[in-house]
């Protein structure tokens, strides 16, 4: 379960960003190929994958190669979990917990703490 | 008093927390430790009241990168067993008063046990279920993601 809660972190950070958040709403239209997502953005084309990268990684899209296109898809598993309430007060609640661990380990061992 | 598990309503967290119970208990009752755990960076908690008696005040503001205090919480203490149990709700007020209708009303309990390796911290937080569904709606989940998305963002950051 922390994993899992790990996970949304990282969807809610991924989701955070206003040219990411346009790319899963484009994609929420159907799958698109890079160059059609890009287009819209006046970013260079570097910038804009670091976008694609970070999505993929937290599993709110998936890509395929075929030919020199690469195509993108949402992930709608993943989206179905960050829409979950519960799954977001779950997400807070183990957030919580890791720091409240950190913070008094750190008490514990203060000489160990940076 | 025990608490009963909703299954649909309810979570419940636990972790073995490598230090002693009396230590992991500051990180509650101390308002400058409470403050550095409660939120995420790089919110800020200021905790404004923290009376950790029945009917004790739970109220804390927040800040976003140094900007002005936002409100954050108004909770009232229902129990407190120093060392081992803290419950609140957000509910209520301090001193019993209800709260206004807020988006979100949980209670909380929140107890610490002796373990081996230390103290076993478990949180069971329940819910309203009305409550729920009506975030799931100002939050504007049928309305699209963008909304969804710039909604979420702050409710992590910020909410109870």
């Amino acid at each position: 379960m922390a994993n899992n809660s790990r996970a949304l972190d990282g969807v809610f950070q991924a989701l955070a960003d206003p040219t990411r958040r346009a790319v899963i709403m484009e994609l929420g239209k159907g799958p698109a190929t890079v160059s059609q997502l890009k287009k819209p953005f006046r970013m260079a084309l570097p910038s804009f994958l670091k976008h694609l990268q970070l999505l993929e990684r937290n599993r709110l899209i998936r890509t395929s190669k075929s030919g020199r296109q690469r195509t993108c898809r949402l992930e709608t598993q993943t989206l179905a979990a960050a829409e979950s309430w519960m799954s977001q007060q779950r997400a807070i609640w183990e957030a919580r917990t890791d720091r409240l661990e950190a913070l008094v380990t750190t008490l514990q061992s203060p000489e160990s703490s940076s | 008093m025990s608490t009963h598990f909703d299954t649909d309503r309810d979570l419940t967290i636990s972790r073995v927390i490598k230090a002693p119970r009396a230590l992991t208990w500051r990180a509650f009752a101390e308002p400058e430790l409470f403050a550095k755990w409660w939120v995420p960076a790089p919110t800020t908690l200021d905790v404004l009241e923290l009376s950790l008696r029945p009917g004790g005040a739970m109220r804390t503001e927040m800040r976003n990168d140094g900007g002005p205090p936002e409100p954050h919480m108004h909770a009232c203490i229902l129990d407190v067993e120093p060392l081992r149990r803290l419950v609140f709700t957000t509910a209520l007020q301090s001193a019993w008063r209800p709260a206004p209708e807020s988006a979100i009303m949980i209670t909380a309990v929140l107890t610490l046990e002796d373990h081996s390796d230390g103290t076993l911290y478990s949180a069971h937080v329940m819910h309203r279920d009305a409550a729920a569904r009506q975030v799931h709606e100002t939050l504007g989940f049928a309305d699209g993601w963008g909304t969804v998305a710039a909604q979420l963002a702050g409710l992590v950051e910020g909410m109870t």
